[in-house]
């Protein structure tokens, strides 16, 4: 119902006519004119804000919207003209605080005037696109003031300068600075950017490059990167002081290209305390402090990876080519576990544990591991030498550790293959002599490698520790079987080896002493009866014996003999003069080893149980030997051992030599027809790509070899070439 | 014929060494009487193909003149009486050219199958003929592909049976013939090289790869790949040419 009602109510527009005074506009503006002198000079107070604003409402309302915004550039212009006057005259360090205190006045004046002008501002503004009241005071302060030719060039020297005395220790007005470059950015960035920004640049462009040039030439390396780090950290602090934040970026850019960039050779290759002595000298510190700088340049890290790369492979390189190291290999692996702690260190403390580093040092060790051929032997015998007697009373956990550090080694060598002959060689050498430390550690190193390497790369030594539990047991049961009629003859012990996991070795036989021969033969019906089909054969160049020997003073010695050293002695039970003719045919041992057991026998002092005839310390054919009855020795056990080489001889180390690269043919052969048998036809370098890759676990194939390889399979028509392409090679199944 | 399956073959063959009919005419009649060895022997014969029968017995007495007296093959003596009667040297490539038509199994060695089968392809029936081939045989190698035809025959043919390789001796004499004919200028080296390795024998891949080797790689080497899967005795032959100095080593790429 009163919707009703509400329908017949009608509104009518406001017919009043206002009377416009002609001389009203600029009767106004000159009110508003006054106004805006008075807040100009500080007499706001005594003004009415709400008749103002009626006043300048009631211009634009009336069309004077124009006259009154022309008449504020205007008047703003004369005052900021008046103002620029002032701070022209400022003298020495007093401009920048005029020209601050000024710019605050103005600041707080455009905000009453802008208040004031507010329709004009929301309304006529818009409209007619014109600038902001706000704005207007920016640009103008900008054009009149900042851009003055008077002042424009002072602000920038002043500022410039202002800088350059922060730079040399002076202690400059912070605040102010910050307040007069606030300024300029609130002015725009581009007036930021032109009027400061670009000059300052170029200025610290051209301090840095001096100063570095200065640092360069009277510093040495350490202490320059020092400086730079300093440098660099007060540019960083300047800006987040009183500069515009996205400066950081330019200004350490200008550092780093002026400080690091255009030095960084100079600095890395620098005598006494370049990259290398640091190195050299762990200095972590002075590492860190030029990962971290030279990170921020460009081609900065690689630099520093290049120069250490080259640095490790060229110590390496004279590590493992060094003569005078070849003698021990111990010590030769040794060092090379020591120089990788060292840098492993380096890169970890000092290199943030850079990944790139890690790899560089990595590719480093497997280049000049492998410059020496004997490295896999040296390994081994390092492992040796520690499960004989370096990790005697170690605990567990460090043993894992240097177990673990072979290992590493180890994945660095090339010829894998090589490594687990000569570990086979030393290995059959500790079980059989029984001088292995601790079956764990033996037994760990060997899961280690079955994982870096795989069951077939470990089988025949794990093998070989089957064939030393099963040989425990069979004695057992020899003895328990024919122990009573053997009980007052030679104790034996028979370890029964497999052939084919241990290290073939050529059979030279000789003749053993009846007592001996007895017990052996009896051995051998027990085994042969509880193993049908079966073949045993006495490897004599492997055994040990222990001796009773009484000499002629009555004193008694328990000698611990090598196999053949016994069957030497046990022919003195019966004679007390034997020439070496009548030994040798008595023994029929082969003449090198007959020659290098009579030499361990007579020959070393305080071991010499013969006395030889004529004395000299090596043997001939026409030598005599005698039991020596004035044998003495402190000990009751004296254990006798044959002169061998621990390390192998050259034409032993031919031979294995050999060996390997028979044994890798059939295995590169295998590749060759896997690969062909899943891809049916592929091109040569392909095959030799693919066949390197397949081999690398175990060792790095020669190009050369694999192509032999291919040509004797096409030789036996597994593989043809192509009709068209002769690259081209096809699987013929 | 190749392009006949095995039993078809066969039949071509017995339908051949009955009537003594060229291949052609045999594969022709057989193919009319679709395959049927009988059907094809008596419409063969019916048609007074007599004139065929006549010619068969004039290419056996062909064969009956250099046959061997104790065999019933042309062995050494009668190959040199047929290069004499024909006016070549025994070495003479077209020899090679010749063994190669008649497909012939061994060296020195023509069996009366290969000889006559031989000479009714190449369409001879007299010695006048034989003779009026002879260039014809020799412009043959004048073809790339005829060429290489002959040239990887020549190792089957000239190798010790059973064995897998040819004798460095035999296989000289035998590039000689070919790389004079295709003008290898790296011919001597080669067999020189050969000989200062000692080798003994040579494989069928150096064989066959050597032809490619001698047409691809020119005489400076300079477009010697050492990548391009040639057989490691290629590879060290191009080592003792530079080690010779020969020619220069290529610098690396």
């Amino acid at each position: 119902m009163s919707a009703q009602k509400k329908r017949n109510f009608q509104i009518e527009a406001f017919k009043h006519r206002v009377v416009v005074d002609p001389k009203y506009a600029e009767k106004t503006w000159k009110i508003l004119e006054h106004a805006i002198h008075e807040i100009y000079n500080h007499n706001a107070s005594g003004l009415s804000f709400e008749e103002l604003y009626r006043n300048a409402y009631n211009m634009v309302l009336h069309k004077f919207g124009e006259k009154l915004y022309s008449g504020l550039v205007s008047t703003m212009t004369s005052h900021l003209k008046e103002i620029a006057k002032s701070i022209e005259a400022a003298q020495g360090g007093l401009f920048l605080e005029e020209l601050n205190r000024k710019w605050a006045e103005h600041n707080k004046a455009l905000q009453m005037i802008r208040d004031i002008l507010m329709y004009m501002d929301r309304t006529f503004i818009p409209s007619t696109h014109k600038t902001p009241v706000h704005e207007l005071g920016l640009n103008l302060w900008r054009d009149h003031i900042i851009h003055s030719s008077k002042i424009q060039k002072r602000l920038q020297d002043t500022l410039l300068e202002l800088v350059q005395h922060e730079r040399t220790g002076e202690v400059i007005n912070r605040g102010l600075m910050r307040n007069v470059i606030k300024m300029l950015m609130d002015l725009g960035s581009s007036v930021y950017q032109e009027d400061f920004e670009k000059p300052f640049l170029e200025v610290s462009a051209d301090f840095y490059r001096l100063e570095s040039q200065q640092f360069i030439e009277c510093c040495d390396c350490g202490d320059y990167l020092k400086k730079a780090e300093k440098r660099l950290n007060e540019e960083i602090e300047r800006v987040s002081h009183y500069l515009d934040a996205k400066s950081e970026s330019k200004i350490t850019n200008v550092v780093e290209k002026e400080m690091i960039e255009s030095h960084m050779h100079r600095l890395v290759h620098m005598e006494n305390s370049g990259l290398v002595n640091m190195i050299v000298d762990d200095k972590y510190e002075d590492l860190g402090r030029m990962y971290n700088l030279f990170r921020r340049v460009p081609t900065g890290l690689a630099l520093i990876r290049d120069v250490m790369t080259s640095h490790i492979r060229e110590t390496g390189k004279q590590l493992v080519t060094d003569p005078e190291r070849l003698k021990d290999p111990v010590d030769f692996v040794q060092r090379l576990l020591d120089e990788k702690d060292k840098h492993d260190k380096i890169i970890s403390s000092a290199l943030n544990n850079d990944k790139t580093f890690q790899n560089a040092l990595n590719s480093s060790f497997e280049y000049f591991i492998n410059l020496n051929p004997r490295s896999p032997e040296f390994i081994s015998l390092f492992v040796d030498d520690k499960l004989r007697k370096g990790l005697k009373g170690v605990t567990e956990e460090d043993v894992e550790i240097v177990l673990d550090k072979v290992m590493m080694l180890f994945r660095y060598l090339q010829e894998k293959d090589v490594f687990e002959k000569y570990y086979k060689q030393h290995l059959a050498k500790r079980l059989l002599s029984g001088k292995t430390v601790s079956d764990d550690a033996e037994r760990s190193l060997i899961v280690k490698l079955k994982t870096e390497c795989g069951y077939q790369f470990t089988s025949k030594l794990e093998g070989m520790f089957t064939d030393m539990k099963t040989s425990q047991d069979t004695m057992h049961g020899f003895h328990a079987a024919v122990g009573a009629e053997i009980a007052d003859g030679p104790s034996l012990t028979v370890q029964v080896l497999t052939t084919g996991s241990w290290p073939t070795q050529s059979v030279t036989t000789c003749n053993l002493p009846p007592e001996i021969l007895g017990v052996c033969d009896k051995f051998k019906t027990y085994y042969l009866g509880t193993h049908t089909g079966r073949r045993l054969s006495w490897q004599t160049n492997m055994g040990t014996a222990d001796l009773k020997a009484t000499f002629g003073k009555g004193q008694k010695h328990e000698l611990n003999v090598s196999t053949y050293q016994m069957c030497i002695l046990m022919l003195f039970n019966n004679a007390d003069r034997l020439s070496y003719k009548e030994i040798e045919q008595a023994t029929e041992i082969p003449a090198s080893d007959l020659k290098r057991c009579l030499q361990s026998l007579a020959c070393v002092k305080g071991k010499n149980v013969l006395r030889k005839e004529p004395m000299s310390k090596d043997i001939a054919e026409d030598d005599a030997f005698y039991f020596n009855d004035k044998f003495s020795s402190k000990f009751y056990k004296v254990k006798i051992g044959t002169v061998v080489a621990q390390k192998e001889s050259e034409p032993e180390k031919q031979e294995t030599r050999q060996r390997v690269e028979e044994d890798r043919k059939p295995q590169i052969e295998a590749a060759i027809v896997r690969i062909m048998k899943s891809r049916r036809v592929l091109d040569h370098n392909n095959i030799v790509a693919e066949v390197t890759k397949q081999l690398n676990s175990r060792f790095l194939p020669n190009p050369v070899v694999i192509k032999k390889r291919i040509e004797s399979l096409i030789e036996r028509e597994f593989l043809e070439r192509d009709k068209t392409d002769r690259k081209l090679y096809r699987y013929l199944a | 014929m190749n392009k006949l399956g095995f039993a078809r073959k066969e039949k071509v063959q017995q339908f051949m060494s009955v009537t003594g009919a060229s291949e052609k005419v045999a594969i022709q009649t057989m193919k009319t009487h679709d395959w049927h060895l009988e059907g094809a022997l008596e419409a063969f014969y019916n048609e007074g193909n007599a004139k065929v029968v006549q010619e068969k017995n004039r290419w056996e007495l062909l064969f009956n003149k250099y046959k061997d007296p104790k065999a019933d093959m042309i062995m050494a003596d009668g190959i040199s009486n047929l290069c004499n009667d024909l006016q070549v040297e025994p070495q003479d490539i077209v020899m090679l050219v010749l063994s190669w038509h008649f497909q012939a199994e061994t060296i020195c060695e023509f069996s009366k199958q290969e000889f006559v089968g031989g000479v009714q392809s190449l369409e001879i029936d007299s010695l006048e003929k034989f003779k009026k081939k002879i260039p014809f045989l020799r412009s043959e190698l004048k073809d790339e592909d005829t060429f290489r035809e002959i040239y990887n025959f020549a190792f089957d043919w000239a190798k010790e049976k059973g064995q897998k390789s040819l004798a460095l001796e035999t296989a000289i004499g035998l590039w000689q013939l070919f790389f004079a004919e295709m003008q290898w200028p790296l011919v001597e080296h080669w067999c020189q090289f050969l000989e200062d390795r000692n080798m003994k024998v040579i494989s069928r891949d150096v064989w066959l790869q050597l032809l490619e080797f001698a047409k691809t790689v020119d005489s400076t080497l300079s477009n010697y790949d050492a990548e391009g899967a040639w057989p490691c005795l290629l590879d060290e032959f191009v080592e003792y040419l530079i080690e010779k100095g020969h020619c220069a080593k290529k610098s690396d790429e």
